[in-house]
């Protein structure tokens, strides 16, 4: 094709839109506020999933080791637990250490309660911490079976509300972005119809001069990727205003921040690439591919 | 050069339109088709421009075999054939100029070409100092000069004008075959449905009648102007 018909199908298109001004303003409107819907529920499963993996870090897994096992069978032990694939991290925790640590933590009355007791009550613990929750039973029942082992203590209530939480996060994150495609899809469709039902006559007379398929498909292709186009930078904005005046609360609200910690919410300059390239593409592809689904369906060349 | 090969065209809800056609129009023919509603003209020229493929039979035009033609192959043929219909079918809000420079473009001809070819076809029509104008600014016989002017800026092989003096004054009737006429004399297949039988009286040569989807009269007719 050459150049200036190249440009006059770019201009065919830009004019299309102007005519079909009110139809691209709310094939515009509603195209951002799928994007915009799709965006956020990525935004927030991610952060979701960062949350959970700062919560994770932080939960302990306390094994008990029996009572009187030699230090060489407790150190042996300890290396057993590091070779576990879940098992990130492993620390001794001697019992005078933890009986030193519940004294600190004693007032003056419960102190005196224990002061005529002759022994240290508290055994030898090791704690470990696991890199995937979501294994966490399995990872318990493992360390269980080891010897030497008297008890584990797991959080296992919490790993399994996490667990549920990211899966409904992950579950209602695909249903709304896959009904978001489709009404990406639909719009895009009704846009493109009424396109072609308002330059019916042009496109007739196209067909009777021999005009190519192409030819006649390409101005709205046009339209449909520039409302793609707007409509992705315009929720992409719309993002980086939300997501940072969102993050602002977070970071500076003391509940929030003991919650999460300081890890919890992504800074938006951290993922603003990956997000504008994602709405562009979203954008462009649903609409490009949006309008030649339709102008195959409504263009009879 | 057209050839119809026992054609015959069925509507999907069974209304047969044409029924075993054979009719053959040599290259610098004028022909005209003459025939009441509904007897199957509007099918033929369809058939013509491959917007419907023959049910039966086979259809040859400029030298393509429209029965096994694909779909893809179709704007290659319409580039040959020039059509101009009664409702003359010019975008309003496109000058006289850019109207029949329209078909060019479609065609993905160069600028160049455009330039020196769009101002002598409508010179060709007589409406060099219309140009600039719209076409609701233009007389109906003037607007089909400017359709006129837009089949014939492809230099077509053939020219279908479908009642192309339906929505003129009587006096520009003439003048618009007069036109076809004059197009016809430099070489071009002119073939033109219509329902004034004066005007075929008027003209002559020869005539194809068609009636309930059937050739019911093919004759070479001398015309009043001939015998004037």
């Amino acid at each position: 094709m050459r150049l200036n018909s190249f440009k006059y199908l770019v201009k065919e298109g830009f004019t299309g839109l102007w005519f079909n001004r009110v139809n691209s303003f709310a094939s515009l409107c509603i195209m951002t506020i799928s994007l915009l819907m799709v965006g956020i529920s990525v935004l927030l499963s991610y952060n979701i999933t960062n949350m959970i993996g700062a919560i994770e870090s932080r939960n302990e897994v306390i094994v008990v080791i029996q009572d009187g096992v030699p230090d060489n069978n407790v150190t042996i032990l300890g290396e057993q637990l590091s070779r576990n694939p879940n098992v990130f991290e492993v620390n001794f925790y001697s019992r005078d250490e933890a009986w030193a640590g519940m004294q600190e933590d004693m007032t003056e009355d419960e102190k005196a309660l224990f002061q005529y007791m002759s022994k240290n009550p508290l055994p030898d613990t090791y704690r470990i911490r696991v890199s995937d929750i979501s294994e966490l039973s399995e990872t318990v029942a493992e360390i269980e079976k080891l010897e030497f082992v008297e008890m584990v203590k797991s959080p296992n209530d919490f790993a399994n509300i996490l667990i549920g939480v990211r899966n409904v996060s992950t579950i209602l994150f695909s249903a709304v972005t896959l009904s978001l495609i489709v009404v990406c899809f639909v719009i895009i469709s009704n846009s493109t119809r009424a396109s072609v039902y308002a330059r019916r006559r042009e496109i007739n007379i196209m067909r009777y001069v021999g005009a190519s398929k192409s030819f006649i498909e390409i101005p709205f292709f046009v339209e449909g990727v520039v409302i793609g186009i707007l409509s992705a930078g315009i929720a992409f904005g719309l993002t980086w205003f939300a997501y940072t005046e969102i993050f602002k609360m977070f970071s500076t609200d003391v509940n929030m921040l003991s919650i999460f910690g300081l890890s919890a919410l992504i800074p938006f300059e951290a993922i603003a690439v990956k997000t504008a390239i994602a709405y562009a593409i979203f954008g462009i592809l649903l609409s490009a591919v949006g309008t030649v689904v339709s102008t195959r369906k409504h263009l009879n060349v | 050069m057209v050839e119809f090969r026992n054609v015959s065209y069925t509507y999907p809800n069974g209304q047969q339109a044409l029924n075993r056609i054979n009719l053959k129009i040599e290259d610098n023919e004028f022909v005209f088709v003459v025939g009441a509603n509904g007897a199957g003209k509007s099918t033929l020229i369809k058939l013509l421009l491959r917007e419907l493929n023959a049910t039966e039979g086979e259809v040859i035009v400029n030298g393509f075999n429209l029965t096994k033609m694909k779909q893809r192959k179709v704007p290659k043929l319409r580039r040959t054939i020039g059509v101009v219909f009664q409702d003359f079918r010019l975008i309003p809000n496109m000058t006289v100029y850019d109207n029949v420079a329209f078909a060019l473009r479609v065609i993905d001809a160069p600028t160049k070409y455009i330039r020196a070819r769009v101002p002598y076809v409508i010179s060709l029509v007589g409406l060099t100092a219309k140009a600039k104008s719209y076409p609701n600014d233009l007389s109906g016989g003037e607007q089909q000069r400017v359709a006129l002017a837009r089949a014939l800026v492809n230099d077509p092989q053939l020219i279908i004008a479908d009642e192309p003096t339906g929505n003129v004054d009587p006096a520009r009737s003439f003048e618009i075959v007069d036109l076809l006429k004059a197009i016809n004399s430099c070489g071009t297949t002119v073939l033109m449905v219509t329902h004034q039988h004066d005007l075929v009286r008027y003209f002559g040569g020869r005539i194809i009648n068609i009636n309930t989807g059937a050739v019911v009269f093919d004759e070479i007719i001398g015309g009043a102007d001939e015998a004037q």
